[in-house]
């Protein structure tokens, strides 16, 4: 009797330590800002990737906590074109509602994790229409979009107004002055 | 049992550590099976399956199969696409519960084309009350934040302006239900989808850079809850396997502006183009196959409509069904 007491009392610690872990596997790994920079650390790409969006670049504010996607939870924000951008080296994504001008917009900052990459998926998304920004190839201006690649980083700014529409450009050049 | 000399300590003989062994195996077995009874995600104990029943009903005899209506009004074109297939008495009888599925993924406005168009909602939700409808729940389980996408895409005041209900994908919204797919066994699909009497799939044409396009049988992601990651891994197959599950009453495409470019979700207005176009059909195949033609593309070349249509779900040579094609 008191093997069987023995192997239950056993068995209970084996059984959550297996069910524990086959729950946390299907967690979650989008992160907020506030999580991932409670350790900034130049060498940290994560930390780089959110030091973009503080201190209001160009006035720009966020609206929302900055949030991270990872090639696991690309798919959560983008859907189906995720693969378009882990097929080219996709490391993470900041992505945040961004009010600026008194208008609203989306800013997204893929971290492509190398300028080859940046340029990969800047090229592979530009459409024939197309028109570059003045004075800055690497950059497409088109109806409420702002599109352009530095180093890096692959950035689309999105705007849902007028008056966010014309505060894209400085937005843009302000986050560019930010990245190496 | 071991051998134990009753003044010392109990040894344990090999035999003794085997039977030991073997009963905690089959008592870890049965505990781990008592917790795969608990839901993975919120610890609760699992609900039973539910199964979506088949929403779909037969069209007139000799009746047109297909209606496809140019114009400059999406509300015009909608009512006479609809009237064309015999008019929505024809789908809905009085007193019936009714679900619309538009496409409400993204955090976009109705000009970035990602949504379906608000306009058409407002519309499809009063003509099914003109129908007699007793209930007309709108809803989906958008990929973005899903109360930023129902107030930009302007859905969520194209239903309250026609008396519709919202249905948000919050977690108690969700029943677990039976998809009986390969891939897709089981799913949180939106509670409408089990309990309506019928089914209207309304979605938005656009270019979609995995499978090729969306059209109405990939809007059935939006029936479902969780982490959409799994739902892309053998992308066509799914589209095929959500499509038999869902089997709607009508589907109703708009093409009235379409997304050409970075679709699934665009953002440039420049990717947009206004087509003005409407086409509604019980054939989601034929819709899905007239809808690639509106991006430029080949049928053949979207896999999920040449599987979908060897499942006898449709058909893709939408030329061959009772097809009428009207210009406002």
């Amino acid at each position: 009797m008191r093997y069987l007491l023995f192997a239950v009392l056993a068995s209970v610690p084996l059984a959550l330590a297996g069910w524990i872990g086959w729950r946390g596997h299907a967690g979650s790994t989008q992160q907020s800002a506030s999580a991932a920079s409670t350790a900034p650390s130049p060498a940290d790409p994560d930390a780089a990737l959110l030091a973009l969006f503080e201190g209001e670049p160009a006035s720009a504010k966020l609206k929302e906590k900055v949030a991270l996607y990872d090639a696991q939870t690309l798919f959560d924000y983008v859907d189906g074109a995720a693969p378009t951008f882990i097929q080219r080296g996709f490391r993470k994504l900041g992505a945040a509602e961004m009010s600026a001008g008194g208008g609203e917009l989306t800013c997204d900052v893929y971290d492509m994790a190398a300028p080859a990459n940046a340029e990969a998926i800047f090229t592979a998304e530009r459409s024939s229409s197309a028109k570059s920004a003045p004075g800055w190839p690497e950059a497409i201006t088109g109806s409420k979009s702002f599109v352009f690649r530095r180093g890096r980083y692959y950035v689309k700014l999105t705007a849902f107004d007028a008056k966010a529409e014309a505060a894209l450009p400085e937005l843009a050049r302000a986050l560019r002055g930010r990245m190496p | 049992m071991t051998d134990s000399d009753p003044k010392g300590p109990p040894r344990f003989t090999r035999r003794a550590l085997l039977r030991v062994g073997a009963t905690t195996a089959a008592a870890a077995a049965t505990v781990a099976s008592g917790l795969l009874l608990l839901d993975r995600d919120t610890g609760l104990p699992r609900h039973d399956l539910v199964k979506v029943r088949d929403h779909r009903v037969a069209l007139p005899a000799g009746g047109t199969q297909m209606a496809i209506v140019r114009g400059k009004s999406p509300t015009e074109n909608v009512k006479r696409a609809v009237e064309a297939l015999g008019g929505m008495g024809v789908f809905i009888r009085p007193g019936e519960k009714v679900v619309i599925k538009p496409n409400v993924g993204w955090n976009r406005l109705p000009e970035q084309a990602a949504d379906t168009n608000p306009e058409l909602v407002t519309a499809v939700v009063r003509m099914a009350f003109a129908a007699g409808a007793s209930k007309v729940w709108v809803t989906d389980a958008p990929v973005n934040n899903a109360d930023t996408c129902f107030d930009r895409s302007g859905i969520r005041a194209a239903v309250g302006a026609a008396g519709g209900t919202l249905v948000m994908p919050t977690a108690n919204n969700f029943r677990e239900a039976e998809i009986g797919g390969e891939l897709l066994r089981v799913g949180d699909v939106l509670y409408p989808f089990v309990e309506a009497d019928k089914v209207i799939n309304l979605p938005i044409a656009k270019q979609h850079s995995l499978c090729g396009a969306t059209l109405s049988m990939k809007n059935w992601y939006g029936m479902l809850g969780g982490h959409r990651v799994r739902l892309h891994q053998d992308i066509q197959k799914s589209i095929v396997e959500l499509a038999l599950m869902a089997k709607p009453t009508l589907s109703i495409l708009d093409a009235t502006r379409v997304l050409l470019a970075n679709g699934p979700s665009g953002g440039s207005v420049d990717d947009v183009k206004q087509l003005d176009t409407i086409a509604a059909s019980v054939d989601e195949v034929a819709l899905d196959a007239f809808g690639a033609t509106l991006l430029g593309k080949n049928p053949a070349e979207l896999g999920y409509i040449a599987m979908a249509e060897k499942a006898m779900h449709g058909q893709a040579d939408f030329r061959r069904l009772k097809l009428v094609e009207i210009s406002a």
